[in-house]
This record gives C-alpha cells, sequence and structure tokens, in this order.
C-alpha cells in the first residue's frame, strides 16, 4: 500500500515536471504542493481513492487488451459457447461496491473536515464581481477590491462568499478551496496556507465575457507582516465602489 | 402505405420509420459538421495563450454552441435515428405506433436548428453562456441578446421533439413486439431504447419547466431565479441538472445497446450475461435520476445533499462494471473478426472504462471540489460522450450502414478513420486530465502560459479527428455511390444471433415484413 502510494506520488512528480508548470512561482499545483492540512487531506484522500479505483482501470482495459490479442480469428478456429455464469456476475457486482464502500469512508471524513473548519482566526468576506474579486475583513475594518488577498500564514481563514451579480467560484488549487459565490446567498470555505508565498488561482465558473481573466491572487506572510499590513491598509484603505453593478 | 414516393417527395412526407431514421441521421451529421467546426474554432484559440485569433464574446458563443449543437443535434438525434430504424426492425414490427407523430417528431428538430443557426445573426449574438445556460448570466440583465430567447426555444423545440418520440417508442415497444417476443427476448438495443425512452419521458419535461421560468423571467420579469424577487439562482441548477444527468445516459445508453449488437456478431459468440445487462441498463436508468447534485458540488448545497449525491455516483458504477466486465466476457473465447464496426465497439469498450474511471474519481467529493469547471471535468466529459457515446455510434454507422443502402463502407478506408479518431480523441483529451488538475479552468478563452504545452499537444489531437471525419463523410458519399452491394446478411451473423435485422433484405422493404414473424 505504501509502496504504490510513493509510486504513485513519483508518477504524479514526474508528469508535473514534464508539464512545465509545477516548478514556476507562483504556486498553483496543489498534489506536489498542497498547502496546508486541509488541502493535505484533499490529497490523500485522491490518493487513497486512486489506489481503490485504478486497479479496476488496469484490470479492465489489460483484459480488453489481452482478448484482442489472444482470440483473434484463425481458420478453423471455434468460439466458446459459454454465455452466462452467476458465480462470475455476483463477483464483478460485489466487488467493486465494496470497494466503492471502503474508498467512502475517507471521503466522508475529508468532507467533514471541509464542512466544519477548526476555530477561525480570521473572517474574510469574499463578494465577485464581473470580473474581479472584492475582500472584507469585518474585524480588521478593512476592505479593497482588484487586489491580491492577504492573510497570516499558520492561522485558520474562514471565508463567507457572495456575488453581486453572477455565479463566480473562488478557486485556489494550493488550499484545496473551490467554493461557489452566488448572489443573494452566503457559502463558505475554510483554508489554513502554512507557508509565506504568492498562490494564484482563478475564477472556476463562466461568469461572462473575461471569465477567463477574473485571476486570483493570494499573498501569505507571516502574522506580523500581516498585522502591519492592516495597519497600512487602515490608513489608506477606502470603500470600494459596489454600485458599479447591481 | 406500401407505395413510396419518389425523390425529393418521398423524403418530405415520408412516415415510414426508417426513412425518419435516415432523415434523423442525416440532419445528425450535418450538425455535426458544424459543432465539430465550431470545436475546431476552440482548439484553435486555445494552440497558444494569449492569442487573439477569436474575441471573448465570439469563443464564448462558439463554446456554448459547440456543445448545445454536439448534445442535442448531434448525439441524441443520432441515437434516435437508429432507434427509429431499427427498433421496430428488431422487435419485428411494421413500423412505429404513431407514424405520422413520428414524423412530427423528425421535422420539429428542423425550426430548432434554425433557430440555433439564426441565433448568431441577431444584434449580441447567440448565447455565451455554456450549454448550461447558468442564471443570472443568463438573465436578461446580464446577456440581453435574443439570441438567449432564440436558444431557449430551440431547445424548447428539440425537448418536445423527445417526448413525443419517447412516448412513440415506449408504446411501440410494449405493444408491437412479435409474437413470442417476451422482455427477456427483445434484443438489447431494444433494452436501452425502451429504459432510454422512460428517461426522456420523465426528465424532459423538466427541462421544459426549467427553460419556460428562464424564459418567463427574461421576458416578463417573473423573477423565479432572481434572489431580488425572492428567486435563487440554484433552482436553475438543480432543474437543469435533474434533466441533463440523465440525459448524459439519454445519449449512451443505446450506444451500449449498439456495442452489445457488434460485439458478439464479430466475436461469433452469443452476448454475455444478457439479464444482467439489461438489468444492470434499467438499474442505471433508475438511479441515473439521484445523482443530479453531483454536478453541483462547489454550488454551496447542504452537507447532507453532498452527502448523498456522493454515495448514489458510487453506486451508479456499480451497474456500469457491471456491463463493462460482460462485455469483456463476451468477446472472452471468442473468434474476433476486426471490422471497423468491431473496432469501433473495441475502443468503445476501452474509452468509455476511461471516462467511467475518470467518473468515479469525481464521486470523491474533496477531490470533485478540486478539479470540477476545470479541464479534468471536460476530460471526463469527452471521454464519456466522444469516447463512449460518438464511437458506439461510428460502431453503430459500419455495421448497419450496409443494412440501411444496401452498400458496404470501405473497410480499408474504415480502419484509416478509426485510427485517426481513436488515437486522436485521446492525444486532444488524454493531457486535459492534467491540465485540470494543475489549476486550469474551464471555459476559458485564454491560459496562463505554463498551461500552453498541453493545450498544443490537445490542438494538435483535433487535425486527426478532423481528418477522421472528413475521411468517414468521403467513404459514404463512395459507399453510396458505388459501394459494394450488400445482401441480407454480409457479415454472416444471422445464425448465431437471430436478430431480424438480419433477416430481410438490405435495405428492407416497406413495412419490412410481408408476414409478421414468430419468435420462438
Amino acid at each position: 500500500m505504501k509502496k504504490i502510494r510513493v509510486f504513485l506520488m513519483t508518477g504524479l512528480t514526474l508528469v508535473g515536471l514534464a508539464s512545465l508548470g509545477w516548478a514556476d512561482e507562483p504556486i498553483t499545483n496543489w498534489l506536489v504542493n498542497p498547502e496546508g492540512p486541509l488541502a493535505r487531506q484533499v490529497r490523500s484522500n485522491f490518493f487513497f481513492a486512486m489506489v481503490m479505483i485504478m486497479p479496476f482501470l488496469f484490470l479492465a482495459e489489460g483484459l480488453l487488451l489481452y482478448a484482442i490479442i489472444r482470440f483473434k480469428a484463425k481458420p478453423g478456429g471455434r468460439a466458446a459457447a459459454f454465455h452466462e455464469n452467476l458465480r462470475l456476475e455476483v463477483l464483478w457486482t460485489v466487488i467493486p461496491a465494496l470497494t466503492l464502500a471502503i474508498t467512502a469512508v475517507p471521503t466522508y471524513q475529508t468532507m467533514r473536515a471541509m464542512e466544519v473548519p477548526p476555530k477561525s482566526d480570521l473572517v474574510v468576506g469574499v463578494i465577485g464581481h464581473q470580473f474581479f474579486w472584492e475582500y472584507r475583513y469585518p474585524k480588521q475594518g478593512v476592505q479593497f477590491a482588484e487586489e491580491a488577498l492577504v492573510v497570516p500564514a499558520g492561522k485558520v481563514v474562514t471565508l463567507n462568499l457572495s456575488s453581486v451579480d453572477v455565479v463566480h467560484s473562488w478557486w485556489v488549487p494550493a488550499f484545496g478551496v473551490k467554493q461557489d459565490a452566488n448572489p443573494g446567498r452566503i457559502t463558505h470555505a475554510w483554508f489554513q496556507a502554512e507557508r509565506p508565498g504568492h498562490y494564484k488561482g482563478q475564477c472556476a465558473e463562466l461568469c461572462g465575457k473575461l471569465h477567463a481573466k477574473m485571476f486570483i491572487d493570494v499573498q501569505v506572510v507571516t502574522p506580523e507582516e500581516f498585522e502591519q499590513w492592516i495597519l497600512k491598509k487602515k490608513g489608506v484603505s477606502l470603500p470600494p465602489d459596489t454600485t458599479r453593478k447591481s | 402505405m406500401s407505395e413510396r414516393a419518389a425523390g425529393l417527395k418521398r423524403w418530405l412526407t415520408t412516415t415510414d420509420h426508417k426513412d425518419i431514421g435516415i432523415l434523423y441521421l442525416v440532419t445528425s451529421l450535418f450538425m455535426a459538421v458544424f459543432g465539430g467546426a465550431f470545436a475546431g474554432l476552440l482548439r484553435a484559440q486555445l494552440s497558444a495563450a494569449d492569442l487573439k485569433l477569436l474575441n471573448p464574446d465570439l469563443y464564448n458563443q462558439f463554446l456554448s454552441m459547440h456543445g448545445t449543437l454536439m448534445i442535442f443535434f448531434v448525439i441524441i438525434p443520432a441515437m434516435a435515428g437508429f432507434g427509429n430504424y431499427f427498433v421496430p426492425l428488431l422487435i419485428g414490427a411494421r413500423d412505429m405506433a404513431f407514424p405520422k407523430l413520428n414524423a412530427l417528431s423528425y421535422w420539429l428538430v428542423i425550426p430548432a436548428a434554425g433557430l440555433m443557426f439564426g441565433s448568431f445573426f441577431v444584434q449580441g449574438g447567440t448565447a455565451q453562456t455554456g450549454w448550461t445556460g447558468y442564471v443570472p448570466l443568463a438573465s436578461r440583465q446580464f446577456s440581453g441578446t435574443p439570441g438567449v430567447d432564440m436558444w431557449i426555444l430551440g431547445l424548447h423545440l428539440v425537448g418536445l421533439s423527445s417526448i413525443l418520440g419517447a412516448i412513440n417508442f415506449l408504446v411501440t415497444i410494449i405493444n408491437m413486439r412479435a409474437p413470442g417476443m417476451g422482455y427477456f427476448k427483445m434484443p438489447l438495443f431494444v433494452w436501452t431504447w425502451f429504459v432510454n425512452a422512460t428517461l426522456i419521458l420523465f426528465a424532459t419535461p423538466v427541462l421544459a419547466g426549467a427553460l419556460t421560468m428562464a424564459l418567463t423571467d427574461r421576458a416578463f420579469g417573473t423573477g423565479f431565479f432572481r434572489p431580488s424577487e425572492g428567486g435563487d439562482p440554484l433552482l436553475w441548477q438543480h432543474l437543469f441538472w435533474f434533466y441533463s444527468h440523465p440525459a448524459v445516459y439519454i445519449m449512451v445508453l443505446p450506444g451500449m445497446g449498439i456495442v452489445s449488437h457488434v460485439l458478439p456478431a464479430f466475436s461469433n459468440k452469443k452476448i454475455f450475461g444478457y439479464k444482467g445487462i439489461a438489468v444492470a441498463t434499467a438499474a442505471i436508468g433508475i438511479i441515473g435520476f439521484m445523482v443530479w447534485a453531483h454536478h453541483m458540488f462547489t454550488s454551496g448545497i447542504s452537507p447532507a445533499l453532498r452527502a448523498f449525491f456522493a454515495f448514489m455516483t458510487m453506486v451508479i458504477a456499480v451497474p456500469t462494471g457491471v456491463k463493462i466486465f460482460s462485455w469483456l466476457a463476451t468477446i472472452w473465447g471468442g473468434q474476433i473478426r476486426f471490422s471497423t464496426a468491431m473496432k469501433f465497439a473495441l475502443g468503445f469498450i476501452a474509452l468509455f472504462v476511461m471516462g467511467g474511471i475518470s467518473g468515479l474519481t469525481l464521486a470523491v467529493v474533496p477531490f470533485d471540489v478540486q478539479v470540477h469547471d476545470s479541464y479534468y471535468v471536460v476530460a471526463h466529459l469527452h471521454y464519456v460522450l466522444f469516447g463512449g457515446s460518438v464511437m458506439a455510434l461510428l460502431a453503430g454507422t459500419f455495421f448497419w450502414f450496409p443494412k440501411m443502402s444496401g452498400r458496404i463502407l470501405d473497410e480499408k478506408l474504415g480502419n484509416v478513420i478509426f485510427w485517426l479518431v481513436f488515437l486522436g480523441m485521446n492525444i486532444t483529451f488524454l493531457p486535459m486530465h492534467w491540465l485540470g488538475i494543475v489549476g486550469m479552468a474551464r471555459r476559458v478563452y485564454t491560459y496562463r502560459p505554463e498551461f500552453e504545452f498541453w493545450n498544443q499537444v490537445a490542438s494538435f489531437g483535433y487535425i486527426l479527428l478532423f481528418a477522421g471525419g472528413m475521411l468517414l463523410l468521403y467513404n459514404m458519399f463512395k459507399a453510396v455511390r458505388k459501394g459494394e452491394r450488400a445482401a441480407e446478411d454480409p457479415w454472416g451473423v444471422y445464425p448465431l444471433q437471430r436478430t431480424l435485422d438480419w433477416s430481410v433484405s438490405s435495405p428492407p422493404p416497406v413495412e419490412n415484413f410481408a408476414k409478421i414473424p414468430e419468435i420462438v
């Protein structure tokens, strides 16, 4: 089991290298660089599911390939006559069902972790606009738009998401977070980034003409830097223009 | 009617199920040329980062129409085409139960297609909302163009066409089977259409309701989907996917039926686990109604709903697995003849398994949340709809073309077409799994430079698919004009399979059977 995981991991890393993407800053790749406990749990849930499910892919494709090579028609050859086998049919119903039941266990645990955040250290309101993001720090009294979200490293950040126009989706792969921002309701997500750095994402729900350019930047800084950033922000903070779209 | 009008009049006035089947298939092929061309434009724009080939407005229009055409005007009508032609033939009936209703079902598709094409030419162009038409993006406020209204009305018409067709199929299959043909003696293509028609009958009216709400929201400001009027955008998503998830099975079940004929025919064996496949088909049909919200795992639905729909999505994999293993057991120990139809059927298994497995990973909610609305989903859905539905349709085309036209498609050319399509499909869509995992969102007219390499690979794959498509058209054109003549049973499958399609001339006479056959 452990060996398979290492093997899988190495393979994915190699593909990652080949894709030229992962070595570049900023960090987007959650398989190579999952950031924080939630993203790591999502990744291990994914690997576990792959270990459970992939054998069926190789089994089916392998049997198919074998049959294609082995059972090519030969002159004078006779086809087998069997066309049912109850034991076989029960087996290939029950074994996949059991496998999926096992896969479901860590899946439900991870879902619970996604839905029930630990005690929040920082609450940020995220508001989608065509085609930019607005962020509000209610407790700190800071709000701004069209700039990077800044959060302190190691802290639990909870997001309350909404939208003033169409459905958007806030997606930062490295944090294991994707959550739609709907008009008329508030949705929730959380993450805990441990390492300071620059993380990139983008809007994931088609939101109109410039959807492709609706990027997300997150700057994770040390808690001290965060305090200073808040103070600086407060000095110059202006209420953002939220009236441009209703 | 036993006399048939000649020339154009025949095609405009026909109520013969075989002629209507051919009309559906030709229409579907015609629409596939446009759907495929739009895909080509998308792949051209994505062949390099920040290319300025298409502006974002046009890109989003072609993107929306590529999906709409391929689903509602290519795959669904093509399945209806084969269904029309072969369901009555396979159950030993002379026609569908309601021939005139059948003609109406077909002719509704034409004005619907007219609305879709016409919507490009109104001010503001057609819908830019993707084929899913999510509100509020598709509301009047954010998509003022009358193109969206035309898109809605066009979908209404194809929906009506589907519903009327489904009623016809159900009545035909229930009432018009030849004496002696019990339900568990029906060929599997008939079984899949039986379940399919039921799905269409229960799912499509829900789409019609949702479309009507969207239309009145746009035209009269009713506010079904507007929070400021007490409505909810998520209501659209629920209603839309309540239809559109079963629609995936509507697009793939008859294809599974086709494959269940082709595989035993060219393995010189009987289908393995006939009852298992029939029951699995029905199970997929029922469970298929209980998985729709897996398209909405990131939308903010409640944890209980996420848990339920994740569970059901895993459950539906089980009957699907039963089918795949049964097909493998069908060819096991056989004497496989690698005709083009058989290659496409084997290719179907290879690719549909991939699509099924990637679909299963999407039931793992935490992973789904990561890759939802990314290129991973684009890869997955093309493995199911191209690797599944289209490969099965191509298998059916090479298998049944001789029956429908009396001419055999060139097999050598068929081999080239198969390899172009099979390789092109994998080169185009396999890299998209990876693009999605590393963070490329879907429905984007451009992307960050780090995604360029695999996008270029995907765009190259399209060239192979395009060549395959063109060669297929040429092959058909050539066969109709001077192809080898087909006898009753050109593949030599009747002695073992005993399906009635191979018991009559190619093409079959008007009303198929001089005397209704008895099934023993």
